[in-house]
């Protein structure tokens, strides 16, 4: 391993930044951001969503980039020993397991999604969206072509979007084959700002829509926009409010999600691990708050109204919705169609490359493979998943089965144990010198309190609210469906095949004299 | 949109775009990484 840790590492400061920021910004921004924000109060949804981004996520995400460079150090880079290292031990290493399975099996459906947006992107280059008649029968046209589109209407189909899942994989293949520095940091670096430009297009395009049916003269952009900003602080009292807004930050953040430990434990001792962990999260905020919470409702309200929001889900928002809207917008309108998808597609490819690093980085690690042996078994396994999810795909069955059980379900309990790993069994004090370490910023002394008491406590209870009000609802219905079922035995027997890797991993590091427990500082 | 509202979005904007550019520019204005030391 010390050989591959003088070849692998990162190329710039700015780059590793972009690089996170890149498997931060995602669908989520675009879609289920705007989608969350108006359902749970509009505006005052911002309350509970800065106090989870600054209580939560930035702590956590510090702890995450703290602990990984420091496991770095001791040289690993996968997300189980480094929590190995930092949680001294077993129950930490094997808990660990989840920084590998979550960003592996969350692949294994993101890929599709993924494969949906660059088909869009392709059929409007192509002139292939068609929409004819009134809203209404636009509307079913756009859901029919949704359905035919991503093959989300019967099971056991490989339709044309199984093409467009080829050319993404392979494409998510070469670009991690090709490793951080000439792969993924070289092309986050042109796709970030990319993203922004795209994103400054259409934005630009949805505010300059005045209002464009004189018939609904209500129907224009500054309702639009008080459609999602206008404060309901009645929302604030409910706990399902302060629940969602947690969640969308994690989805959101990529905290709890084990990039960040394998990303960061690439970098060096004195580099810095406080301002880029800061940079990457207002970036995240920047795409979500800054492009997401002003396009996608303000689009669809304008054309649509109220009564064409509501109900519709983020993703049917998205891909069904918008494109009724990109029609109403003339000339223009497959143009900005374009741009919104490939826009979606430069979001889910950013983050799709970095969900096959840590397997890709945990296979070498624990299994002694080359970097190309690590990359093809790695893609083996989330390729055989990902055509699961694309066989089952009828309601998107399999795919909100992982989304809801890995997805969600396991970010929480990883993101709490590795808070829990930081603040009460490394120490959040040798934690916190660890980010001084390097730093052009100081982290305000608050954050030490923060990070060891508040934290967790708000952690526990959002898991607890989320364990309370959905698990019970989710296992009687996974009983039923054996479509449900079959994928947690994939997702479980996923875990297993992690769980024995794991084993011998561990034998091999404590057999090369590694410091496996943290024994040493 | 009533003025809760242009409060609430004007607040979170200039919070996002103003943490981001200052995070670069003192991303930008730091000092030049040590490419000898090795983790």
């Amino acid at each position: 391993m010390s050989t591959q840790k003088k070849t692998i590492e990162w190329g710039t400061r700015v780059g590793v930044i972009l690089a996170v920021s890149g498997s931060a910004v995602g669908l989520g921004n675009f879609l289920r951001f705007p989608g969350q924000a108006a359902a749970h109060g509009g505006g005052a949804f911002m309350i509970p969503y800065v106090c989870a981004l600054l209580l939560l996520a930035l702590p956590i995400g510090w702890a995450e980039w703290a602990m990984a460079r420091h496991g770095g150090t001791k040289g690993f880079h996968n997300g189980a020993a480094i929590l190995g290292v930092c949680g001294k031990g077993k129950i930490a290493r094997y808990f660990g397991v989840l920084a590998i399975l979550i960003p592996m099996v969350v692949y294994m459906y993101y890929v599709y999604i993924e494969a949906w947006c660059l088909r869009y992107s392709w059929e409007y280059l192509t002139g292939g969206v068609q929409l004819t008649g009134s809203i209404e029968e636009q509307v079913t046209e756009a859901a029919r072509f949704f359905g035919d589109a991503t093959g989300t209407s019967t099971n056991g189909v490989l339709n044309m979007s199984a093409v467009f899942w080829l050319i993404v994989v392979t494409l998510n293949i070469v670009l991690v084959y090709r490793g951080l520095k000439g792969g993924i940091e070289k092309f986050c670096q042109w796709a970030l700002p990319a993203m922004a430009l795209l994103a400054v297009i259409v934005l630009v395009r949805v505010l300059t829509l005045g209002t464009p049916d004189p018939t609904h003269p209500n129907q224009n952009v500054l309702n639009g926009l008080g459609y999602l900003w206008n404060p309901d602080f009645s929302k604030l009292s409910d706990f399902e409010t302060w629940l969602a807004a947690a969640g969308q930050i994690f989805f959101s953040l990529s905290v709890g999600f084990g990039v960040i430990l394998n990303y960061a434990s690439y970098l060096k001792k004195k580099d810095d691990v406080a301002l880029s962990g800061m940079t990457a999260s207002a970036t995240n905020e920047l795409f979500e708050v800054g492009f997401g919470g002003l396009i996608t409702i303000t689009a669809a309200f304008v054309f649509l109204g109220a009564s064409g929001i509501v109900g519709t889900s983020t993703f049917g928002l998205g891909f069904q919705t918008l494109p009724v809207v990109f029609h109403q917008m003339g000339v223009a309108g497959p143009w900005i169609g374009f741009a919104w998808f490939f826009l979606l597609f430069l979001a889910a490819i950013t983050s799709s490359i970095s969900m096959l690093q840590p397997a890709k980085t945990f296979f070498e690690e624990a299994l002694g493979m080359s970097h190309g042996k690590a990359i093809a078994l790695t893609s083996v396994i989330c390729g055989l998943g990902s055509l699961w999810v694309i066989w089952f795909s009828k309601n998107t069955m399999a795919l909100d089965t992982m989304d809801f059980w890995v997805g969600t379900f396991c970010i929480f309990v990883l993101a709490t144990v590795q808070i829990i790993c930081f603040g009460w069994v490394w120490g959040a004090e040798k934690g916190m010198r660890e980010l001084d370490q390097g730093a052009l910023i100081r982290i305000p002394r608050i954050f030490l309190f923060i990070m060891k008491w508040i934290a967790p406590i708000y952690l526990l209870v959002v898991l607890g609210g989320f364990c309370y009000s959905q698990l019970p609802g989710k296992l009687r219905a996974m009983a039923t469906n054996p479509i449900e079922l079959w994928t947690m035995v994939i997702i479980l027997a996923s875990v297993l095949l992690l769980v024995v890797v794991l084993a011998i991993g561990e034998r091999r590091w404590r057999a090369a004299g590694l410091d496996v427990d943290g024994r040493t500082s | 949109m009533n003025a809760w509202g242009w409060i609430f979005m004007l607040i979170s904007l200039v919070l996002v775009w103003g943490t981001t550019i200052w995070a670069y520019l003192k991303l930008l204005g730091a000092p030049p990484e040590d490419s000898s030391d090795q983790s």
